[in-house]
Parts: structure tokens; C-alpha cells; sequence
């Protein structure tokens, strides 16, 4: 089958949004497919908007079979057989409009009728799809409430699972993303103020600046902690990172309210490792459920400190919860058969 | 589809990189039937708003719409059906007023878009003086460096003539197979290369048989591991490239320099004939069998001489001063 991969792109800015669209790239080719990959650029200022929603309502991709659309507004374009796989919307007109840090314009009238009319555009062009599917349950609830639309969850597995594999349970803790305000990891540091037990932490991860990263190790210095607290302020290999999920004790992941369970989550699973999470952290409790595959505990330091301990004086229980998170993966068909099947109908 | 323009974006970007910038590609689908969405794919790309970019390099149409305040063209394509192919009568546009407007609206937005550039390189001289000609705009001619010059070292004088790359209509393997069949029976023939389509690998075929050529020649159409295309043309005694009127030089052509291998074209072959010069670097026949098949038996007639202009080939092309530095260089001025 001819099929064409259609996202949008910030040039110069890699992350998890390409690596869907590649990652299934590679998965369609490997079946023999043949396949287009198209990233077109994508800006949110809301002045222009409706001028580059044109752009991709014009866009001809006739000679395709069929169109997978991901990032917005890729969902724009115009196919017979147009599918969604649905990562996000357009979040500061959806989600984030009431919160006057993240909306990004102001609250009048005009950016109110730019919103109206986004919603419009956007259901409409939903509608055309021969079927919707999106990364996670929470964009699958905002698509059924801001658009009135009805998808199926299809969560993105992690590329090449093989290379994640399980050596030894060890003292430590990992935290492998970018170190970001939202991602946390404050919390985490803090968090080593109050364990009781010789439990280690690494925080592994690049930044959109060195802000965040020397503000971590100040508070690191500050409490006095840095002779169990590792940070590695860098972008780590794979290899690197496959290593890291080997040997751990657990992972922990807990972002500010995300969309997704975040790829390190289901690779940490993939190497039969814990996830600690927190009550507030959005997609990833798709995935952890409390007490079986890792804890979801309140966002503070001293609740997290808490399973923390209580993972390092009990490998028994990290190494069934780690198992847990394993079979977790099948449970909620996290795999790429699944995926290409779906996609594929 | 992929082709020439994706492999040079995909080399300029890794040659960016490598000169220590950060580069991205962006491709920019196009559907030139039907028509009438011409004028639609256009505006999309003039709509698109490209940021957090410093530079931008520019190929080719209609990519080079994209706005902004740092554009340099390295054209290697307008559209050339609303230009000179629309003089010779190879256009997909309607007749009548329809065309006109739509000839009229890619000139002017064509117009428009070098206007705005900061500096315009062209891929060869044919393209350079088509801009001039159509558009009135000045170019430098900025000729596209091989990617891997390493691999066309070494090899022998073999006893056959080399055909490589692209197979389809424009290319003409089939015309060296109809010359081939007025040459003496001591000339061979390699064609090497994938068919644009089934047919165009059949139409080969067919003719091989029906001029019963299948002990003179080899056919092995298929797409090439770059190892294996090299291996057949530095083992080469000559190379023969005979596009229709090609923009550029052709890295065929090119790669055959690098090897050191003498040239044979035809004189409607455009870029070619920058690298082909009549009995110094090679032979440049008429677009006929007979004709061309006097070049192919001069290959084997004096061999001396055909390795000597081999060597001229090399010696023109290595004068040309053509590599990724330079170019990458030249592009960021």
C-alpha cells in the first residue's frame, strides 16, 4: 500500500512527536509498505492560525492509497481515506484556554472568535476521517468533549522493545527526560531529603535551558544530598539508557498533568521495572496502577520518599511490580502487531 | 517518489552538517496533474510559516514560494511545462485562456519569489540560461559535487560500453540498443539500472530480443547497491548517458569523469554537453542509431585514444573544482 505519513514540525525542535511518526514509518516499510513521511512547519500564533490551515487544506496527496495525519493541524488535509492517529490539539485553544498562563493570548473577543471558529474547522475536519485514533484516553475525552467526536486509544508503542531487558534490581532509582519545571524534578530531590534508606536517585535528561538543571543543583547542594542524588545533565544514548533500565531498582516519571504515559515509561516496562508516579501527572495513569505495576502517591516530597523506601527494603515486591509492568504492556496492547493491525483495517 | 532532487537535499544537509550547522529538510509534496490544482498548491506553499530558521536553501518548484527573510534558490527546476516545454508542446496545462492564466500566474509568482531572494544559484548552465531567457533573472552556476567520489577509483578497461541509471523514455537505453544492432559484433552493452515502470524494463527486453543482441548485451534492471553501479562503470570502456534535453550535467556523467572514463551522448542532450566535448573528453553522435553507432565502434577502434579521452574527461571535471565544501560555502556567502 502507498501511504502517507503527515505531521508538522517546529524545525530544529526533535522530541516525542516525531518519533511516533518514524517509528511507525519504519514498522510500514519493514511490511513492505511503501511510504511518504511529510512534515510540514507549524506555528500556534493565533494571527496566523487560519492562513496556514488553508495551506494544509490545499495540500494534494491523491497519489497516496492512504493518510495517517498526527501532529496538528495535519489533521486539515483532504484524502478519501484520511486516518487520525491524534496526538494533541491546538491545546492553548482547548485545554490549557482557561489557564491564563498557558493560553497565550489574551482573553477578549477577537481570540474568543478565533477559538470558536478553530473549534469549527477543526470538527469539521475530524469528521472527515475514516477513523480517529489517538495516544491516550485523555486526548480521546477532549476530542469527545470539545469536538463531539468519538476514537479509539491506540498507545504508541516504543521502538525496537528488544533492546530493553532486565539485568539486576540495584539500589537506584532513574528518571531518564528532559529536565524541565513541568517534568518535576525538584520534587524528586526533594524527596531524597526524607528516605530513610540508602535508596539512590539519577536524573538523566537535556533542557531547553540550563535554568531548570542549575537550579536542581543548587537544591541538591543545598540539602545536602548529593552523595545519592546522580544528575546527568545531558542527552543520553540509547544504549546508555537501555543500560540504565537493566539495572535499576524502579523508574519514576511524574509530569505536570501530560497527555501521554511518556516513552521512558514503557520502556522502564519493557525492562520489567516499577513506575512511580503521582496523582496529578494526567497520561501516565493510563498506565501505573497503583500498588501493581508502581505507586501513584500524592505530588510531595514526603509521600514519594515514602515508596521510595519502601521499594529499596523490599526487592521482592520491585521485582513483581516490575513484572507487573511487563504484562501491564499486553493488557492495554501496547505493541506494534497491534498498532499495524488497527491502522491497517 | 525520489528522486535526483531528494538525493541532492538529503547530501546538501549532511554536508551542512558536517560544515558544522544544524540543517533540516523539507519536502514539500507536489501533484502536478491534475492542473487545475496547480495554482492551489502553490498558494499552500507561499501560506506556510517557516520559523526558528536562519537560512533558507531553496530547490526547486514550488518549494522556493516559501517565505522568508533569508532565502537563497539553488534552482534546479522551475516548472518547466509553463516554460520551455510549453514552447516545444510538452505541456500538461489546458489550451486556451485557462493555460494562459496559469502560465501568466507561475511566471509572475516565479518573478516574485527570485525577486525576493537574497542570491540565486542555478544546477547548470541550461538552467541558468533558462532563467535568463524566461525570467529575466541573473544566476551563478553552482554545479551539484559528487557524494562519494572514493568509489570511482580503480577498475579496468573492460570490453563493454556502460549505461547506467534512471530507465524510462527520456533517458533513450532503448535508442543504444537500436545503435547497438548496426555495430560490429565486437561491441558489448551494460544497461544498469531501475525502470521508472514495468513497461520501460519491457520495452528494453523486447528490443534486445528482436534485434537479437542477448549475446551483447546485459540487461540488470533493478535498483543498485551504489557498490555495484560503481563496479560496473569504472570496469567500463566507455560510458554513454543520451537523456533528452537534461538540465544538468547528470551525475552519470559525472561519476563517469571521476572514473576517468570517455563520454558518449547526442547533441540534444543539454547539461551532458558541458562535460562532453567531440573527440577530446569523449563523442557527441546525432540522436540516430547510425550515428551513434559509429561512436560505439570508435570505443574499441582505437582503444588508446578512448582511454586518452577518459583522462581528458577527468582532467575537465577535476578543473570544474566541484566539491561539497566549496559548494556549501558558496550557498551560506
Amino acid at each position: 500500500m502507498k501511504i502517507a505519513l503527515v505531521s508538522t514540525f517546529v524545525p530544529f525542535i526533535y522530541g516525542g512527536a516525531r518519533n511516533i511518526v518514524e517509528w511507525l514509518q519504519a514498522m510500514l516499510e519493514k511490511e513492505g509498505h511503501q511510504v511518504e513521511r511529510i512534515y510540514l512547519p507549524q506555528i500556534d500564533a493565533p494571527d496566523l492560525l487560519f492562513q496556514q490551515m488553508t495551506a494544509f487544506r490545499w495540500i494534494d496527496l491523491s497519489s497516496a492509497d492512504r493518510v495517517i495525519c498526527f501532529r496538528p493541524q495535519a489533521h486539515l488535509i483532504q484524502h478519501p481515506h484520511k486516518i487520525l492517529w491524534f496526538i494533541h490539539h491546538i491545546r492553548s485553544f482547548y485545554d490549557l484556554w482557561d489557564n491564563d498562563l498557558y493560553r497565550g493570548c489574551p482573553d477578549d473577543e477577537k481570540h474568543r472568535g478565533l477559538r470558536a471558529a478553530l473549534h469549527d474547522a477543526d470538527t469539521i475536519a475530524l469528521r472527515e476521517a475514516k477513523h480517529i485514533f489517538t495516544n491516550s484516553r485523555v486526548v480521546s475525552d477532549r476530542l469527545k468533549h470539545f469536538n463531539g467526536v468519538d476514537s479509539e486509544v491506540l498507545y504508541p508503542p516504543v521502538f525496537s522493545s528488544e533492546r530493553f531487558h532486565t539485568r539486576e534490581y540495584n539500589d537506584e532509582i532513574v528518571c531518564i527526560c528532559r529536565l524541565e519545571h513541568h517534568k518535576r524534578q525538584h520534587l524528586l530531590v526533594d524527596a531524597m531529603e526524607f528516605t530513610k534508606t540508602p535508596v539512590r536517585l539519577r536524573l538523566c535528561g537535556s533542557s531547553s535551558s540550563s535554568h531548570y538543571p542549575d537550579e536542581l543543583e543548587r537544591r541538591i547542594a543545598e540539602l545536602g544530598v548529593g552523595d545519592r542524588v546522580t544528575l546527568e545533565y545531558r542527552w543520553i544514548t540509547e544504549e546508555e539508557k537501555a543500560d540504565y533500565f537493566a539495572d535499576c531498582l524502579a523508574t519514576v516519571y511524574l509530569p505536570e498533568d501530560e497527555d501521554s504515559y511518556g516513552y521512558p515509561s514503557i520502556e522502564a516496562s519493557h525492562s520489567a521495572k516499577a513506575i512511580i508516579t503521582t496523582t496529578d501527572s494526567g497520561g501516565v495513569l493510563e498506565l501505573v496502577q497503583d500498588g501493581i505495576n508502581g505507586f501513584v502517591t500524592e505530588p510531595t516530597a514526603e509521600r514519594l520518599a515514602e515508596v521510595m523506601d519502601k521499594l529499596y527494603v523490599d526487592r521482592e515486591l520491585a521485582k513483581q511490580m516490575g513484572r507487573n509492568a511487563l504484562e501491564r504492556l499486553d493488557e492495554i496492547n501496547i505493541s506494534w502487531s497491534h498498532v499495524l493491525r488497527r491502522l491497517l483495517a | 517518489m525520489w528522486g535526483g532532487a531528494e538525493e541532492l537535499s538529503v547530501n546538501l544537509q549532511k554536508n551542512l552538517i558536517i560544515a558544522g550547522h544544524d540543517s533540516e529538510v523539507l519536502r514539500i509534496p507536489f501533484q502536478w496533474e491534475p492542473a487545475s490544482r496547480i495554482s492551489s498548491q502553490m498558494l499552500m506553499v507561499r501560506a506556510l510559516e517557516l520559523w526558528n530558521v536562519d537560512k533558507v536553501i531553496a530547490l526547486k518548484f514550488p518549494a522556493f514560494y516559501i517565505r522568508h527573510p533569508d532565502k537563497t534558490l539553488w534552482l534546479l527546476h522551475q516548472y518547466r511545462q509553463a516554460y520551455d516545454l510549453y514552447d516545444a508542446g510538452q505541456t500538461n496545462l489546458p489550451p486556451g485562456q485557462e493555460g494562459d492564466d496559469l502560465r501568466a500566474l507561475i511566471t509572475n509568482a516565479d518573478n516574485e519569489a527570485f525577486a525576493e531572494s537574497k542570491r540565486i544559484f542555478t544546477n547548470s548552465e541550461v538552467t541558468r540560461r533558462r532563467l535568463k531567457k524566461y525570467n529575466d533573472f541573473d544566476a551563478t552556476v553552482l554545479l551539484p559535487p559528487i557524494n562519494d567520489p572514493e568509489l570511482f577509483a580503480g577498475g579496468q578497461f573492460g570490453d563493454y560500453i556502460f549505461a547506467g541509471g534512471r530507465v524510462n523514455g527520456m533517458k533513450r537505453q532503448h535508442l543504444l540498443l537500436e545503435a547497438l544492432a548496426h555495430t560490429s559484433s565486437n561491441v558489448r552493452l551494460i544497461i544498469a539500472g531501475p525502470p521508472d515502470s514495468p513497461a520501460d524494463g519491457n520495452q528494453l527486453r523486447e528490443a534486445v530480443e528482436r534485434l537479437g543482441l542477448g549475446d551483447r548485451v546485459k540487461l540488470d534492471l533493478r535498483f543498485l547497491p551504489r557498490e555495484t553501479y560503481a563496479e560496473y562503470l569504472i570496469n567500463a570502456a566507455a560510458v554513454a548517458y543520451l537523456p533528452f534535453d537534461e538540465d544538468s550535467l547528470g551525475y552519470v556523467a559525472m561519476e563517469a569523469a571521476t572514473a576517468g572514463k570517455a563520454l558518449i551522448t547526442t547533441s540534444d542532450s543539454g547539461g551532458i554537453l558541458g562535460l562532453v566535448k567531440h573527440r577530446e573528453t569523449g563523442w557527441v553522435a546525432k540522436p540516430a542509431a547510425a550515428s551513434l553507432a559509429d561512436v560505439m565502434n570508435a570505443v574499441f577502434v582505437d582503444q588508446a585514444l578512448t582511454r586518452s579521452y577518459g583522462r581528458s574527461a577527468r582532467d575537465l571535471w577535476n578543473s570544474f573544482e566541484i566539491t561539497w565544501p566549496k559548494t556549501v560555502e558558496s550557498l551560506l556567502q
